[in-house]
């Protein structure tokens, strides 16, 4: 009631601003429209013009379809797909089972009482929130191969050979993995967790009335349950991991050689080191195909949402 | 009898794998911590001396003062904040919109947002770099915390969107009745009430601009602009074997904010971020 007088102290400018356009959903929307626009859909056309040029870093060069020849021929580029399937296919593996092991332990613990439940489970988000060029250091000080280095360190205590964390090229990728799943894995569990919590329990009292032991029902009924949960959680993963530059900067900075430099690090030297934009932009517009495709495959996972909103 | 001893076996096993899982997660933090409060000597003693038999606060205090750290520290709270209430800005009329209009293509409209989440930044910050240039607009803070923005804005109008959701539409419409407009019923009543949202979705979004490296990397080189993420970085290329502890501890000022912000919000923030995935 209070706001009706307000109204009407207001500038009949502000009033017929408000009678014209308020009942429309457009000029709510403008802010975001301008900078998605600005941020998103510009760059998105501009790394795409660009990967049809033969420019560099300081000039705009020529249209030309030779740069995406050039690029998509490099040498280098199957090693570093191959460091990405690596990264991204040992993440996903790694973070599912570990995230869908955390989430039914907790999701156990919480139904028995069990003590540290929640602390583990505020341990794991923990180390989600951490920065990832924090995350990195972190790890490196965890691998360094000095004599004081973290892991190493512990396994002279127990009387096993060091090993070659971050410097053998077989190893190195792993290495990398591990960290990232240190880091991912929280995220997963949430997902795991909402997804768990979601299952109707009368499936589970069914199962027990029919004498289910406990892995025919996780098998049975809790994995094929969680299909949706499991194919959505994939593909965020996978998009996360290839986005991923930060926490593995800092953790090997690409190498040894070459044996860690995924996607985006390499498109990041091609752009900013070698000043190399036309070619920096083919593998750009490579990332953004495989981007899109992802996002695709989750809309469509997800009809109901699009569908109720 | 037997139920009993198979439940007695399983918490066993619980407890096992908590007990490794959480050697996993929260080793390396308190590795870090340990580094952080050793001192030079203690630096070569490695896993031996988890804990420090000499603690000191010395690595903290010669990170603070003998660096551009402080700068960069309030660099990184800068750009997070402004980003933080930039992003709200943009994203809490569309969150709006988006849940109490009807008009063709919301849906679509919906997942382009989603969709747009999933672009690797970097592939963004390749013409933005020219384009910034272009402005004569590297090296400013201005541009930096534009970019934040746009990369917050998505997921921050879904999560948006789904608390206003949550208040129910009789109280906009009572508000109508009573005669207030459009813009009076987004500001009196829907903005109040969705308080627990906003305040997680601007949590979220300082601690992700507090996390960001690549948009301040590319965009800036002055060391006095810098937030906290790329100061570190910098800070690992200039250590060596020696000086790990100085490291530690400015990695670990870097990491404790953040924790410290979603320790304290911790309940509203996974509650914003699996309304959804609990609904859908």
């Amino acid at each position: 009631m209070t706001a009706t007088t307000m109204e009407g102290s207001r500038g009949l400018g502000v009033a017929w601003f408000q009678r014209r356009f308020a009942g429309a959903p457009m000029p709510w929307l403008i802010p975001v429209i301008v900078v998605i626009g600005i941020f998103y859909l510009y760059p998105v056309l501009e790394v795409i013009r660009l990967s049809f040029t033969d420019s560099t870093l300081n000039k705009v060069g020529n249209y030309t379809l030779f740069s995406i020849v050039t690029a998509l021929s490099s040498p280098q580029l199957p090693g570093v797909l191959l460091a990405t399937v690596e990264f991204v296919g040992g993440s996903i593996v790694g973070q599912q089972l570990l995230g869908l092991a955390l989430a039914l332990v907790v999701i156990r613990g919480e139904k028995r009482h069990l003590f540290g439940t929640t602390v583990l489970r505020t341990t794991a988000l923990v180390a989600w929130v951490v920065p990832g060029i924090a995350g990195g250091i972190v790890w490196q000080m965890l691998f360094s191969e000095a004599p004081f280095g973290g892991l190493n360190s512990m396994l002279r205590l127990i009387h096993i050979a060091p090993v070659a964390w971050l410097s053998d090229p077989n190893i190195a990728p792993w290495s990398a993995v591990i960290s990232n799943i240190w880091r991912g894995t929280a995220f997963s569990m949430v997902v795991m967790y909402a997804a768990l919590k979601a299952i109707d329990p009368a499936l589970y009292e069914a199962a027990e009335v029919d004498g289910a032991s406990a892995s025919q029902q996780l098998r049975f009924i809790t994995l094929p349950q969680l299909r949706m949960a499991i194919l959505v959680n994939m593909i965020l993963i996978t998009v996360q991991t290839m986005n991923t530059f930060d926490a593995i900067i800092s953790l090997t900075g690409g190498g040894p050689g070459r044996a860690t430099e995924v996607i985006a690090l390499y498109a990041y030297y091609t752009v900013f080191r070698n000043y190399d934009l036309s070619s920096g932009s083919v593998i750009s517009v490579l990332m953004l195909v495989i981007s899109m495709i992802l996002a695709l495959a989750y809309a469509l996972f997800l009809p109901r949402e699009a569908e109720s909103s | 009898m037997n139920a009993k001893l198979l439940g007695r076996l399983g918490d066993a096993g619980s407890y096992l794998f908590m007990l490794v899982t959480f050697v996993f997660f929260a080793g390396p933090l308190f590795w870090l911590l340990s580094l952080a409060l050793r001192d030079k000597r203690e630096i070569y003693l490695g896993m031996a001396r988890f804990i420090p038999k000499y603690p000191t606060i010395d690595n903290f205090i010669s990170v603070f003062t003998n660096s551009f750290f402080p700068t960069y520290l309030w660099n990184g709270l800068k750009l997070a904040c402004l980003s933080g209430v930039g992003v709200l800005i943009v994203a809490l009329p569309a969150a709006y919109a988006f849940s109490r209009f009807n008009f063709r293509g919301k849906g679509i409209w919906m997942m382009a947002l989603l969709a747009f989440q999933m672009i690797s930044p970097l592939v963004l910050m390749v013409p933005l770099y020219r384009y910034f240039k272009w402005l004569q607009l590297l090296d400013s803070h201005f541009s930096v915390i534009m970019v934040y923005i746009a990369l917050g804005v998505p997921l921050a109008s879904w999560l948006l969107k789904g608390s206003i959701d949550a208040i129910p539409r009789s109280l906009d419409e009572a508000a109508m009745i009573d005669g207030c407009s459009r813009f009076s019923v987004f500001w009196r009543v829907i903005l109040p009430l969705s308080g627990p949202g906003v305040a997680s979705v601007f949590i979220i979004t300082v601690i992700a601009g507090w996390s960001q490296f690549l948009v301040p990397f590319i965009l800036l080189t002055r060391t006095e602009l810098m937030p906290i993420g790329v100061g570190i970085f910098q800070f690992q290329g200039m250590q060596n074997g020696t000086t790990m502890q100085l490291l530690a501890a400015a990695c670990l000022i870097s990491v404790v904010p953040a924790i410290v912000a979603f320790l304290l919000l911790q309940r509203l923030i996974l509650g914003s971020l699996t309304a959804g995935a609990v609904k859908g």
